[in-house]
């Protein structure tokens, strides 16, 4: 299923962590439904998402961030611009 | 967007060739999309690609497969993928898995731990200061530091209990992490530079004994993280939010450098450094061009830019001290480059006596490294090539894959130091004495070989050059040079078993176990330890599970003698027959008929010979000890220690 809503390089980076392919990549995907999104994956993907486009976000926050659609507005809310 | 279509164009090529199963080019192919990009994705997706291929890339590629634990009291799991790709890249697979993060005490200490059963070939222990010495830094804040001493002698006799503990348990390899010497301090920087006992003064101490324990500990490394943190800086080498938030030791931006570091440490554990450092000379060794320049031409000495050259030679001056030979390959008129390193030497670091061979001429440099190879009797593999010319650079590496190449910076030669020192190739570490005469004994040999030139027949050769053999336990001899030997000799080597020490400790120990090695020394030179042989008896009959020695030292009747006393050990402790077992590789064809040429006879596997014995489809041999005798060849005259020291019980006190 293709997914416009999640843009491309984020996708991509989220494929790679999680060892899916980037169209199974959708704002919907979430830690509690994806088995490789464990805790240690999430704290990869968080790593990346900040190597990946300089900012650095907030730990007190990163827990939350459950789901593609949630990371991805925590980056945009950060400036970030996907 | 370049890169990105760059990036994505060798990631496909990657998967390609995993799935033609090409495991050297995906390797290869690995390596050049990290050097496009070290995004941290482009990580992952190596390290994906690279555990869904283990097979292929340890069959195809010969990647060395280590079982490795992780003992750690921080959050590593991101780093993983970093440290599998470097291991691949260095020619080791990781299987890895991680220990909890509390539990390293028991971990190490209980014989049925999580560890304990993983079966390790590998354990990396990674502990922060809270727990190697919590209490230092509350002893270290009032400054007057009483205590302090106390709880680091505790501290690092507390981590030398674990690691004899879990060694007298297990023979796997062992890195201890260093510590992270603490920044931005309670003391002040005046302070922590001041005081005696600032906290940053006693972690330092503490890191100190810990490598003490290490060198203590056999098959054991100790990994000074510190460094590579001054090195990359350490205000930012910990970032304190993701320490403080998932314990993450050290920021996302130096997983590369730690995992680098990490695999370069180990990898002393597992195989020999390199031996031989060949050097071109015009642009490399000096600046310039002597054909053209003229000896008085060329750029070295203390003004810049010939001093970038002359800290180059300091540099190698420095590796030869340490036993690496260096051999100058150059093209060349001889007499020219004579000549230069004759008016030149108050502008040189290094004389023509520093360098073990030379070959200057106009020939092919692969051909030049392939005689220094027969004449120094060094496989290809243990040689660094450094040149300054691109296309020769290209053809050593197509015609001599095994040597190392690295290209020397002609138009910056202030980088030609870094660009050896940033390879691994001659770490080591420990440095025994045979390794610092070894220039002094090859140049030793290159005088025997004029000797057998210039005598008759071999037997009259053999007896003018005065060999004596002494013998050994494993034990009176640095075990170290006993192990490093196990890791390193191919030729002569009849199972090419790499033993670790704990292992060899485990013959000394065992009924009517032997671990012998021989020093030889001759007229021209000793030789120091060059041979050994590990061997046990299983009711009457005595097994040689190792034998091996030196090529240096080959064809001299040395190798007899050796077995010569192994098989007198055997009859002492009561053996009626020797067992003796060939187990063919790339390199040990020169001893295939060992056993046959001394009298044994072909003989069926033993029932209680090993699984791996059975599947590396070893040949069996035996020697009745009841009905003939194996002598020492006359021309050798053996010494030292008297035979009752070797008996099992003595070598055990020892």
């Amino acid at each position: 299923m293709n997914s416009p809503q999640v843009p491309p390089s984020l996708r991509e980076l989220l494929a790679d962590v999680f060892e899916i392919s980037p169209e199974e990549v959708t704002p919907e995907l979430s830690s509690a439904t994806l088995e490789t999104w464990d805790s240690f994956r999430h704290l990869q993907a968080v790593l990346a998402l900040e190597g990946e486009y300089g900012v650095q976000l907030d730990p007190q926050r990163v827990p939350e961030l459950t789901t593609v659609a949630l990371l991805q507005a925590e980056l945009e809310k950060k400036g970030v611009s996907l | 967007m370049q890169a990105d279509s760059k990036r994505n164009e060798l990631r496909q090529c990657i998967k390609d060739a995993l799935a033609n199963r090409e495991a050297r080019a995906a390797v290869q192919l690995a390596r050049d999309l990290l050097a496009v990009s070290s995004k941290a994705s482009d990580v992952l997706f190596c390290a994906t690609c690279f555990a869904a291929e283990s097979e292929t890339l340890t069959r195809q590629a010969g990647l060395k497969r280590l079982r490795t634990y992780l003992v750690r009291s921080v959050t590593l799991e991101p780093v993983l993928p970093y440290l599998s790709t470097e291991a691949v890249f260095s020619g080791f697979f990781l299987d890895l898995q991680a220990g909890g993060y509390g539990s390293y005490v028991s971990e190490l200490l209980q014989p049925d731990s999580e560890l304990a059963r993983f079966q390790p070939d590998l354990v990396l222990i990674a502990l922060d200061l809270e727990e190697v010495a919590g209490r230092l830094p509350a002893l270290c804040a009032d400054g007057l530091g009483a205590g302090v001493e106390g709880e680091i002698q505790e501290a690092a006799a507390r981590m030398e209990q674990l690691l004899r503990n879990f060694r007298s348990r297990s023979s796997a390899r062992m890195l201890l992490h260093g510590l992270l010497i603490p920044d931005l301090t309670s003391s002040g920087d005046v302070g922590d530079a001041n005081l005696p006992h600032s906290l940053t003064n006693a972690v330092l101490r503490l890191n100190q004994r810990l490598a003490e324990v290490c060198r203590a500990t056999p098959d054991c490394v100790f990994f000074d993280v510190d460094r590579l943190a001054a090195r990359h800086g350490r205000a930012r080498w910990r970032d304190k939010r993701m320490f403080l938030a998932s314990r993450l030791p050290l920021s996302a931006e130096f997983f590369l450098a730690y995992a680098r570091g990490l695999v370069r440490s180990f990898a002393t554990l597992f195989r020999a450094p390199r031996k031989v450092l060949c050097t071109d000379l015009d642009n490399t060794l000096w600046g310039g061009i002597l054909g053209e320049d003229g000896a008085d031409g060329i750029a070295t000495g203390s003004a810049f830019p010939g001093n970038c050259y002359l800290e180059y030679q300091r540099y190698l001056k420095q590796l030869s001290q340490r036993g690496i030979l260096l051999a100058v390959v150059s093209k060349n008129n001889e007499i020219d480059v004579l000549e230069a390193f004759q008016t030149r030497a108050a502008d040189l670091a290094l004389s023509l006596d520093d360098f073990v061979a030379r070959k200057i001429g106009w020939g092919e440099k692969a051909d030049a490294l392939r005689e220094l190879s027969q004449e120094l009797s060094l496989g290809l593999d243990s040689f660094v090539f450094v040149d300054d010319n691109p296309a020769e650079c290209a053809a050593m590496q197509s015609q001599l894959p095994e040597v190392a190449v690295l290209q020397a910076p002609a138009a910056e030669p202030w980088k030609l130091v870094d660009l050896v020192a940033e390879q691994p190739y001659f770490d080591a570490i420990l440095v025994t004495d045979d390794d610092v005469n070894r220039l002094q004994e090859y140049k030793a040999q290159t005088q025997r070989m004029e000797l057998a030139r210039s005598t008759g027949s071999r037997e009259e050769f053999l007896a003018s050059m005065e060999i004596v053999c002494t013998f050994q336990s494993a034990l009176q001899a640095p075990l170290s040079r006993a192990v490093q030997l196990l890791a390193k000799t191919n030729q002569f080597n009849l199972t090419t078993r790499r033993r670790s020490a704990a292992e060899v400790e485990q013959f000394l120990s065992a009924p009517g176990g032997q671990a012998v090695v021989v020093r030889v020394r001759d007229r021209f030179g000793d030789a120091g330890v060059v041979g050994l042989a590990l061997a046990g008896n299983r009711g009457d009959v005595c097994y040689i599970d190792s034998l091996l020695l030196s090529c240096r030292v080959i064809g001299r009747g040395i190798e007899t003698a050796l077995l010569a006393w192994v098989a007198e050990q055997a009859v002492r402790t009561g053996a009626r027959r020797l067992v003796g077992e060939f187990i063919a590789t790339k390199k040990n064809a020169p001893c295939a008929t060992f056993y046959a040429d001394h009298g044994f006879v072909r003989c069926a596997a033993p029932e209680a010979a090993s699984a791996e014995a059975a599947a590396a489809d070893a040949t069996f041999y035996e020697f009745d000890l009841t009905a003939a005798r194996l002598s020492s060849p006359e021309w050798i005259t053996l010494e030292g220690t008297e035979q009752h020291e070797l008996s099992p019980s003595t070598a055990l006190t020892a």
